[in-house]
């Protein structure tokens, strides 16, 4: 005990200092506030370290900084409210996406099969760029002319800001009707997949060191298929899914749109550590430039896609009720209303942002930690941080550990992006701020460090809620009679402030490891 | 006379650095062999290039009759070959038995040669749940060792295995690698000549990247010149 102390004193003086930051903090403040700033900093703390936890996984396993993180976040709120607010346009999405995706499950595959073809020097060279293109021009063929049920950015009674709003009055605009008119629909099912298999064994064939696979088994097929009957079952059944769907209470599409969007990021991840970021393993700047890129492009492609004005998400019915025993002042008398705020020490409390996401950040840090510590898998991260080589050498596929992770990270950023959806509204810089954050919040916590994203996350959250609280209510400063009150503009300051002084007393951040 | 392993010829580059310029090693199969040479004459980056961690350029490495050169690391290994690298390797925040888990190829492989490793190495038992931070040297050693020891590996590669250790438990290993020997051949880098010459019944001499001189320990033993010219005085 004693050792440990000594060992850990640096840190416990901070923690000291914070806690008696807040302490002082709370002695000037109506119970009522506290509370409610509180639990407002643990709801920020808690997107943050959604975004954060995933920002730091994927640089400690991978050496990676993803500066596209926030834009991904960004994507998974806007993939969330697709499918919340247009189940429609979300069925007829299926299809093309599974069958787009479909060939990158097979790239087990390819190297055997490339290695079955023998060619010359010139046609392996021209090869690939053939495949490509052939595929480029068939996804260019079909993907314009099949038909997505989806909102029109140019009439602002068919845009997403209506349909929101209709949504949240708890009516649905009729979807409009489409059809196959434009093309056939076998055509277009069987030229996505020809596109989608020629394309990604294009893409197998760069790069000379196609190496052999010894074992294949039925599990190299298994995802190929999967996305197969997911494709079959969108086309087969649109009309009863879109129906099913719409059908449901707005509590169950909300965590349908939360699986959705979570996993679309994973996939979305997957995707780009496969294609894009492991050619680039031995070039750390050009990983960063393309991460940098890669959020530029995301955030004018969510821009052309869902527009620039901003919009809501409504929140599920199970959060939002109102009118008799609203507010709610026990929690069974919450569960019985499902009103939207609860009174707790005569302060409002808005259920779903202060209670429901730091509860959701509070599950999810548990689930990780889980993972980190008592899996296979877990243990393959941690030995991967450390020591690749060693890895690789005991026999394991890091490299498919590392997809695994960046697909993790990227789904937590988008798990986050879904849940701030409904209390942040949808914009296209909401990523940027919560990347920031989460920054700040990983060099006062630790860079690679799991429980130093945590702490580091809730640090941030509390200080900006509070020192918002204070702008509004003045510190008076002990000894004058001048009340201070922060502006706006000091709320980012104030975190980074807080990085600085953490910095220059523990140059690894408050649980970062020492190198 | 059966090989195991045969590397042929293997030309190696590290960065630009042409670090291997045709080393050739034969192992018997049942045999513990020891590669030989100066510090920075390529001895390390023969195992390594054995099991692709840096990918040979030219030549063949055949092992149990198949050419596994261009292979993807993990397979290499996942055909059974052991690798205990010169700086142990072992992870730092896993414990001992996590570490040994990690080995695992099948599930069930730590289970199976749990008696067989803590037989070898009575020590390891009572440190099972401390980090692998807080282990000496010594003990840092012995479960590098047994962690190649977990899954079926028919071959071990052991880098420098009694580098920065006392005497007495450089005798521990020795025994230690002597006995598993009877169940996996052994390819040993060793710096230390008296360790080698005691350990292995063949050796490989490697000169600036090339293998120079191999054959039967016990001849070589008495050829003075050989060490000397070699070996620099040992």
């Amino acid at each position: 005990m004693n050792s440990y102390i000594r060992k850990n004193l640096v840190l416990l003086i901070t923690l000291a200092v914070i806690i008696a930051l807040f302490m002082a903090a709370a002695q000037n403040m109506d119970p009522k506030d506290f509370v409610i700033t509180l639990l407002r900093g643990l709801s920020v703390g808690a997107l943050t370290f959604l975004v954060a936890s995933g920002f730091s996984l994927i640089f400690g396993l991978l050496d990676i900084l993803n500066l596209a993180h926030g834009t991904l976040f960004m994507i998974g709120a806007y993939i969330g409210w697709t499918v919340y607010v247009r189940p429609d346009t979300f069925v007829d999405l299926l299809t093309p996406f599974a069958l787009v995706s479909s060939g990158f499950a097979l790239r087990d595959v390819y190297p055997l099969l490339a290695a079955r073809i023998r060619l010359g020097l010139r046609m392996k060279w021209i090869l690939p760029w053939a495949l490509l293109l052939v595929s480029i021009l068939l996804f260019g063929f079909i993907l314009p002319r099949y038909p997505i049920a989806n909102w029109n950015l140019d009439n602002y009674a068919q845009s997403p800001v209506t349909y929101s709003f209709m949504a949240d009055q708890g009516t649905r605009l009729p979807p409009p009707v489409v059809a196959f008119d434009k093309i056939s629909p076998f055509l277009a099912i069987s030229g996505l997949l020809l596109a989608s298999l020629l394309g990604t064994f294009g893409l197998s064939l760069f790069g000379d060191n196609v190496q052999q696979t010894p074992r294949i088994s039925w599990r190299n097929y298994a995802g190929f298929t999967l996305l197969l009957i997911i494709a079959l079952v969108g086309f087969l059944f649109n009309d009863a899914l879109t129906q099913f769907l719409i059908g449901l209470s707005t509590g169950w599409l909300f965590f349908i749109a939360v699986l959705v969007a979570t996993l679309g990021g994973a996939g979305l991840g997957a995707l780009m550590e496969a294609t894009l970021i492991r050619p680039l393993y031995s070039r750390p700047i050009y990983q960063l430039m393309l991460t940098l890129g890669l959020s530029a492009i995301g955030i004018e492609m969510v821009r052309a896609i869902w527009g620039q004005p901003e919009f809501t998400m409504p929140k599920p019915d199970f959060f939002n009720g109102s009118g008799a025993g609203c507010p709610a002042t026990t929690f069974s008398g919450w569960w019985v209303n499902h009103c939207s705020t609860i009174l707790l020490l005569d302060g409002r409390v808005r259920v779903y942002n202060e209670i429901f996401i730091p509860l959701v950040g509070l599950v999810v840090l548990i689930a990780v930690w889980i993972l980190l510590q008592r899996t296979r898998l877990g243990m393959t991260i941690r030995a991967g941080v450390q020591d690749r080589e060693m890895v690789e050498a005991l026999g394991i596929n890091v490299q498919r550990v590392f997809t695994l992770v960046f697909a993790l990270g990227v789904g937590l950023a988008a798990l986050g992006g879904v849940l701030a959806a409904p209390s942040m509204g949808l914009s296209n810089a909401m990523g940027e701020s919560l990347l920031l954050n989460a920054l700040i919040a990983l060099a006062i916590g630790g860079l690679t460090s799991y429980p130093g994203a945590a702490l580091g996350s809730m640090l941030v959250g509390l200080i900006q809620q509070f020192i918002i609280k204070y702008g509004q209510i003045g510190i008076p400063i002990p000894f004058t009679d001048i009340i201070f009150k922060p502006t706006p503009p000091l709320v980012p300051a104030s975190t980074v402030l807080l990085m600085v002084i953490i910095l220059l007393i523990l140059p690894n951040g408050l649980l970062g490891k020492k190198e | 006379m059966e090989y195991i392993l045969d590397v042929h010829n293997i030309h190696t580059f590290i960065g630009q650095y042409h670090i291997l310029q045709g080393a050739d090693v034969r192992v018997t199969k049942g045999s513990i062999t020891a590669l030989l040479g100066r510090n920075g004459a390529g001895k390390t980056t023969t195992l390594k290039s054995i099991l692709g961690l840096t990918p040979p350029r030219e030549g063949k490495v055949i092992f149990e009759n198949r050419e596994v050169q261009g292979m993807r690391s993990f397979d290499i290994a996942g055909m059974g070959i052991g690798f205990v690298p010169e700086h142990r390797a072992i992870f730092r925040d896993l414990s001992v038995e996590e570490n040994l888990k990690l080995a695992e190829r099948r599930t069930g492989d730590y289970a199976r040669k749990h008696d067989f490793i803590f037989d070898l190495f009575p020590d390891l038992k009572r440190l099972i749940t401390l980090p692998g931070t807080s282990l000496s040297g010594g003990q840092q050693q012995m479960l590098a060792i047994a962690r190649s020891l977990v899954a079926d590996n028919h071959l071990l590669l052991i880098d420098e295995p009694s580098e920065g250790l006392a005497p007495i438990i450089i005798e521990h290993m020795m025994s230690a690698i002597r006995l598993l020997s009877k169940e996996s051949t052994v390819v040993l880098v060793e710096q230390n000549f008296h360790v080698a010459s005691q350990l292995a019944e063949y050796y490989v001499i490697i000169e600036e990247g090339r293998s120079v001189k191999e054959g039967q320990m016990k001849d070589l033993i008495n050829d003075k010149t050989t060490i000397h010219r070699y070996l620099g005085a040992a």
